[in-house]
């Protein structure tokens, strides 16, 4: 990719880059709409179901939780370190801050992963093992919501770490300019770290008093 | 954007993780959510802003950001209010099956 020369169908650089940062942002669009509708349907569980709905969400593992809002929040700061590196011209420092970004989200992966195989040890998990005797019925439909919004926050975390990795090894190969492509990938990790900024305090700390 | 500011982001960021872990655990009935809800946005904020660049970007590119949580806005405040406001019975859902 000839990050240098200017696409044919711009007339500057300033230009490109407004025009393929407004790009992403449609995507990003259709992406909060994408993740509101799960957010829609628990808000709208959450009324309907009241204290039982709020009592499901107590038995997920709100330390592993917390840890990994950390490790997603201080991989989007090396994220950010990353953009800021490569537009500055070095090679040696957007790579080293790229690679930890993607050992971060690894990390996240590897703890989610945890959580859920502690899960599937509880009868936590629907359609495969969930003990509808022991744990009721509106458990289960938050345990459906919940398989699904993290399982497809973690398939676009793997999606985003599979960018950086790429992104990495272009920059530190050399075959990769300071341009618009750092800053795209940049703005779908913080994107993804978003959507687990909100899905924390809806799945971790509902009913943590009760 | 300057290692100074992002360093910053992150410990306000950090910072405000063990504000909404912290207040989870301290009894104040429907507040609790609204607290915590609250601390989400000031942290999508700081990510939206400084991360993501939109203090810097150009009007256009803040109008299509703020499209989508615009309509996701709607989206949330009409569902919410149509379940709030539902008065028929619920069947409990062990006795359905």
């Amino acid at each position: 990719m000839a990050e240098e020369t200017l696409g044919f169908q711009y007339s500057t650089l300033q230009q490109e880059r407004e025009t393929v940062t407004l790009g992403m942002w449609a995507f990003l669009a259709t992406e909060v709409l994408f993740f509101g509708a799960l957010i829609a349907a628990y808000f709208s569980y959450r009324i309907w179901f009241g204290a039982e709905f709020i009592a499901a969400a107590k038995m997920t593992k709100v330390a592993l939780g917390t840890a990994n809002t950390a490790v997603l929040l201080t991989s989007s700061a090396c994220m950010a370190m990353a953009v800021t590196t490569h537009e500055a011209g070095s090679r040696r420092a957007p790579v080293l801050w790229l690679t930890a970004t993607a050992l971060l989200g690894l990390s996240f992966v590897v703890i989610k992963g945890t959580e859920w195989f502690l899960e599937y040890q509880e009868h936590l998990v629907p359609a495969l093992n969930f003990d509808l005797a022991r744990h009721g019925g509106v458990a289960e439909i938050f345990f459906i919501f919940y398989f699904c919004a993290t399982g497809l926050h973690a398939l676009h975390l793997l999606i985003g770490i599979c960018l950086v990795c790429w992104l990495a090894f272009a920059i530190g190969t050399g075959r990769l300019k300071p341009g618009s492509t750092t800053r795209l990938i940049g703005l779908y990790w913080h994107f993804v770290d978003i959507v687990w900024i909100f899905l924390f305090p809806l799945i971790y700390l509902a009913g943590r008093n009760g | 954007m300057s290692a100074g500011t992002i360093c910053r982001c992150w410990l306000a960021l950090l910072i405000l993780l063990a504000l909404t872990t912290g207040s989870a655990f301290i009894p104040l009935g429907t507040a609790n959510l609204f607290v915590s809800l609250g601390i989400a946005v000031t942290k999508a904020l700081i990510v939206l802003l400084f991360f993501m660049e939109l203090k810097t970007s150009s009007a256009l590119v803040r109008v299509f950001a703020a499209a989508g949580f615009f309509w996701l806005m709607i989206m949330i405040a009409l569902t919410t209010a149509d379940y709030t406001h539902r008065t028929d019975q619920r069947v409990p859902l062990d006795q359905v099956r």
